[in-house]
């Protein structure tokens, strides 16, 4: 008790503060959302959320199971769109551009933010279809050799092409859960989006493909702007610039990762990330 | 006693040793003061067991057996000239005169020689019965005895009564299979006498059904054909137009229902398609003939079609009808079971839900959806009711929906009505329809629940 008495005394915001502290603004951001709430139903999932993601930047969104994070992700790409009685109010936009409207059109919105579940989910099709069929469905290839070579490219920038450059016409499903992962990745890039989001890419994978994850984040934030939900801290300290930690609905702490991890100024951040709960 | 009683009285006996035992061990715990090793319940049951089976076994024997020993001892006191040489047939007929008049309903003139033998049957039927009483109260008694002797609280009772369980249940399980068994077999025998007398090259490939018999040899038309390919073809014609009817609609709604549909009305439709299942054949049957069949006529008359007034066509839509639900139910099924994972992946490319249900999910669900089909198809070609009443009887080799053809079933039901030798050509061609159709459906269905498990085995 003296402990918790002591931290306490230690930080200026104490576990009943729930209104953002640190930076929530970015100075050149690609997604700024504004009093982002969400219900399904009668349940007020995430409440009063302000956070910019910057550009070619990798923003970690950490807490406990249940908080909203991921919630929160699938709003920037209308995913919450998919499950009744879900509400989304407030306001979302990219690159200066509303897309929480219901005018606005979600096929090309989710083209540009694309998106990596928590399972690995290939089609069950051949490796080469999982990858072509983003580009077929948005006719971004004018010809089959055109088509050949996004999905060469994209394989490449997953770091999986030399691994199944043999077997392309092969089921994606007989692939390794990592394999898989990155072809979820390959496929989401095939389609040249501007954000993806990644909603526990690694929690069904083992350390090594984890590992091998993590490094393609960190390659890929040159061409993308990437918002990754994660269990994992570490994972966050690794791949993130910016840290945001969600608790309940709310938004407690949004600053730059090693700030956030080594001098957190709330309370329950610092409880969450030196594992006294979550 | 009779039988009967017998029964009750063992059932009561075992029961009443049940409550006893499981008494006798509950106090047996508490004065000994030593934990048994199985709950009392398990004493009971073993008792129980020990007193009812050996004199339902006893009964069950009696039941077998008895009839033929009663008889073959009433036949001994027959004079030898009775017996001599005399068919099997008026053998039986003896029998039951002896039986009828030992029961005292025999009417007319009595030969004293078969009152004699009818006498001897009664007192045998007396002893019998005296007999079976004595000896299945005894061997219920001893089994009740033997089992109190091993109530102690070291005896493994449980094991013993779950010992007794697995035989029970090994026995259901054995019933089913040898009933199958006897069915598939009985039908094998009898097809194999039809081919001793019409060659399974004819049958099998022959071009013309026809299975007149002769009354008298010097008959026209004497020799009956027995070609099975234009009903094989009629059966074909009517599933295909069956199929071609409940496939797009049964898929089409089952694709409306799972993936666009509120809850609420899906709640309130599917339970309504599934009503077709549960419509009687018969009355589909004369919707057929007394409905669709004259509508078919008419409207192709009226465009200059010569369509029959038994036609594959309307038996093949009508029967669509009907297996539209078993296609919407299994395919309503397999879409739900996609993982809801692969949809969302699909979205979050960008694609639309058209596109996600053509491109994604309808590819996924298409090993348990076709499946499905099978079933559908292996349930039209067995599908009796429906063509009796509205394809025809004449056996047409033809492609053309429009005119009239038979099936395998509805031959099978004409050579069976009326009265008929046992052993002639046409009755056993009824069983050797069967065997091919039991065939084609067998290898359906096996064909069906392969592509079934192999797609459950894609996604658990």
């Amino acid at each position: 008790m003296t402990k918790l008495e002591n931290s306490t005394m230690e930080r200026p915001f104490h576990r009943e503060h729930r209104s953002t502290v640190g930076t929530f603004t970015s100075d050149n951001p690609r997604i700024v959302c504004r009093s982002v709430d969400v219900y399904y139903g009668e349940k007020h999932a995430v409440q009063n959320i302000n956070i910019d993601v910057g550009r070619h930047q990798v923003i970690a969104l950490i807490g406990p199971s249940g908080c909203g994070k991921s919630t929160f992700l699938r709003c920037l790409n209308r995913m919450n769109d998919t499950i009744p009685d879900c509400r989304v109010t407030g306001d979302i936009s990219m690159d200066g551009i509303a897309i929480n409207g219901p005018e606005v059109d979600v096929v090309p919105l989710r083209a540009q933010v694309g998106m990596v579940f928590q399972k690995p989910n290939p089609f069950p099709k051949s490796i080469f279809e999982n990858v072509a069929y983003g580009p077929r469905i948005h006719g971004l290839a004018s010809n089959p050799s055109d088509l050949e070579e996004i999905v060469e490219n994209s394989l490449r920038r997953a770091g999986l092409w030399d691994e199944v450059k043999d077997r392309l016409p092969q089921p994606g499903t007989g692939l390794s859960g990592g394999q898989q992962q990155r072809l979820c990745i390959a496929r989401t890039i095939a389609v040249n989006p501007e954000v993806i989001l990644m909603d526990e890419p690694c929690s069904a994978l083992d350390p090594i493909a984890t590992a091998k994850i993590e490094q393609l984040i960190d390659e890929l934030r040159a061409l993308y702007t990437i918002v990754i939900v994660t269990h994992s801290m570490q994972q966050a300290a690794r791949v993130s610039q910016r840290t945001a930690f969600f608790h309940l609905g709310h938004l407690i702490e949004v600053g730059e990762t090693a700030q956030v991890f080594t001098n957190p100024q709330h309370q329950l951040t610092e409880e969450y990330i030196t594992g006294r709960f979550g | 006693m009779e039988k009967s009683t017998l029964f009750l009285l063992i059932l009561l006996g075992s029961t009443i040793a049940y409550m006893r035992t499981t008494w006798r061990a509950r106090t047996l715990a508490e004065t000994s003061g030593r934990k048994l090793h199985s709950l009392p319940g398990f004493y009971g049951y073993y008792t129980a067991l020990w007193c009812a089976l050996p004199g339902l076994l006893l009964l069950l024997l009696w039941l077998l057996g008895e009839g033929s020993l009663l008889t073959a001892g009433a036949l001994a006191r027959l004079p030898e000239s009775f017996l001599d040489g005399a068919a099997p047939e008026k053998i039986q007929l003896l029998v039951n005169d002896i039986k009828s008049i030992a029961q005292g309903s025999f009417e007319g003139q009595i030969d004293p020689a078969i009152q004699m033998a009818a006498d001897r049957f009664s007192e045998l039927t007396q002893w019998s019965r005296i007999l079976l009483t004595v000896l299945s109260i005894t061997a219920s008694l001893s089994g009740l005895l033997f089992a109190q002797t091993r109530i102690n609280p070291d005896f493994r009772a449980r094991n013993h009564v779950e010992t007794v369980v697995r035989v029970v249940l090994i026995g259901c399980a054995l019933t089913a299979i040898f009933t199958t068994v006897g069915i598939v077999l009985s039908v094998l025998i009898e097809s194999l006498r039809f081919f001793n007398m019409v060659p399974i090259t004819d049958f099998l490939f022959g071009l013309k059904w026809s299975p007149q018999i002769a009354m008298r040899a010097d008959q026209a038309g004497s020799s009956g054909a027995f070609g099975v390919i234009p009903l094989l073809l009629g059966t074909l014609l009517i599933s295909t137009v069956a199929l071609v009817v409940a496939v797009p609609i049964g898929l089409l709604s089952a694709i409306y229902l799972s993936e666009y549909a509120t809850p609420n009305f899906r709640a309130i439709a599917k339970p309504l398609i599934e009503i077709l299942a549960g419509i009687p054949t018969v009355v589909y049957g004369f919707f057929a003939a007394l409905v669709v069949a004259p509508f078919l006529r008419n409207m192709g008359a009226e465009i200059g079609l010569e369509i029959s007034s038994e036609s594959a066509l309307a038996a093949g839509l009508v029967m669509g009808i009907m297996i539209i639900p078993f296609v919407s139910s299994l395919s309503d099924d397999f879409i739900n079971a996609v993982p809801q994972s692969l949809r969302d992946g699909a979205y979050a490319l960008g694609a639309t839900q058209s596109e996600t249900i053509r491109q994604v999910v309808i590819p996924a669900a298409l090993p348990g959806i076709v499946g499905g089909i099978l079933l559908a198809a292996s349930r039209a070609i067995g599908e009796t009711m429906i063509v009796v009443m509205a394809a025809g009887l004449s056996a047409n080799l033809t492609l053309n929906p429009l005119a009239a053809v038979t099936t395998v079933t509805t031959q099978i039901v004409t050579l069976l009505v009326g009265d008929q030798e046992f052993d002639s050509p046409k009755t056993l061609a009824a069983f050797a329809l069967g065997l091919i159709l039991f065939i084609l459906t067998l290898c359906l269905n096996i064909l069906a629940l392969r592509i079934v498990r192999k797609y459950r085995e894609q996604y658990e």
